[in-house]
């Protein structure tokens, strides 16, 4: 099986990966309550992405950092991704 | 795999972590201490007054006292010194209907009457919180207006509730989930308390710190505690990730243990908070 970008920018473990990141998280922003412990890996990437971000540019409210948040955890699932589908592919060859 | 199927396969898999997130979520339950700060007043036949600052001003605003039939301490609260932090506006207008066992609790929900009506930080004369300095006299007509009251008053504690943009120690310049306190107050143990009880386990950026603030300021609960001697609070929670209901969950809930903790109030419940709590029961 080859890899391709295709596949692995929209692989199965790309897409869980990211909405396992996202989707927990910003039912915890929509409202406080529906935060649970699913949410704990997109809150400590949004935690620490809006510490970083905002020592270096304190003039941005912190909503702001959705777009890199968002950016990141699509970067993160796409490694997840690649490694799957590399996992995947030397166990079916 | 073709994209419908990973299209549908990450519909149903984003629709499983919605139904498992919202199972799993925490409803911020009744707090014990809310609950005996608005137990009736039938119970204690406490007495409650309400009158205007700064009458025939733009500054008019309420203050509240309540009287308990108990003798105690006097405790004075001060919502809206910032007109968008709503979270103090709110309880500090839902606390003028609470009914404390013990002791006098005054509070002025709107302090910053202006400021509130025009939803926004300052007032006419800039931020209220500078001007009240140290050995002199408030710099504007409304600080000194309300500076009038806490000196008729001669409260025991002060409780100044705010909302910060971020949080303390994470974001540069924000003071959110903190507690800032005279020596003689009990910061630690009400930061503890709200954690345990209040701060879910999965939101540990959240988790209240209390930090003694002992640089001179013109900020009033600083000034109360200069000129009177008041053990003084400056309550901080705030606007990152949470919503309007939770940070009034929290300084609500801040607000009660403050009370407890000065023996205000009667706790029936189980506590792991220290002596003064324990004297009040």
């Amino acid at each position: 099986m080859t890899i391709t970008l295709r596949r692995v920018l929209a692989s199965p473990a790309t897409v869980g990966t990211f909405l396992f990141l996202v989707v927990p998280f910003g039912l915890g922003w929509l409202k406080t309550a529906l935060f649970s412990p699913l949410a704990l890996p997109g809150y400590i990437i949004y935690s620490i992405g809006s510490a970083i971000g905002h020592r270096l540019a304190p003039q941005f409210e912190l909503w702001v950092y959705w777009i890199p948040f968002v950016a990141g955890c699509y970067g993160i699932s796409v490694v997840v991704g690649t490694v799957y589908e590399w996992t995947r592919a030397v166990f079916t060859r | 795999m073709n994209r419908r199927t990973v299209l549908s396969a990450g519909g149903a898999l984003a629709a499983g972590m919605v139904t498992v997130a919202a199972a799993a979520s925490q409803t911020f339950r009744t707090d014990s201490f809310v609950s005996a700060a608005r137990a009736s007043a039938t119970a204690n036949g406490g007495e409650r007054e309400t009158e205007r600052l700064l009458p025939g001003t733009e500054h008019e605003t309420p203050l509240h006292a309540i009287d308990a039939p108990a003798d105690g301490p006097t405790v004075m609260v001060f919502g809206g010194i910032h007109g968008d932090e709503y979270n103090g506006i709110d309880v500090a207008n839902e606390m003028a209907d609470w009914n404390p066992d013990a002791g006098t609790l005054v509070v002025v929900p709107e302090t910053n009457r202006v400021a509130v009506e025009n939803e926004q930080r300052e007032g006419i004369d800039g931020d209220l919180n500078r001007m009240f300095p140290l050995d002199r006299e408030p710099i504007t007509d409304l600080a000194r207006g309300i500076w009038d009251a806490v000196e008729r008053y001669d409260p025991d504690i002060v409780l100044d509730l705010h909302r910060s943009l971020g949080i303390f120690g994470l974001h540069d310049r924000y003071v959110g989930q903190a507690i800032f306190h005279t020596p003689d107050a009990h910061g630690d143990n009400l930061a503890t308390s709200l954690n345990e009880d209040l701060v879910p386990w999965y939101m540990p950026a959240h988790r209240f710190v209390a930090r003694e603030s002992t640089q001179p300021s013109p900020l009033l609960f600083k000034k109360a505690a200069h000129e009177l001697g008041s053990t003084a609070y400056l309550f901080e929670t705030t606007r990152f990730m949470l919503d309007r209901s939770t940070k009034n969950a929290f300084t609500r809930a801040a607000a009660a243990r403050v009370l407890a903790l000065h023996g205000l109030l009667e706790m029936e419940t189980d506590t792991d908070m220290d002596t003064d709590t324990e004297v009040a029961r």
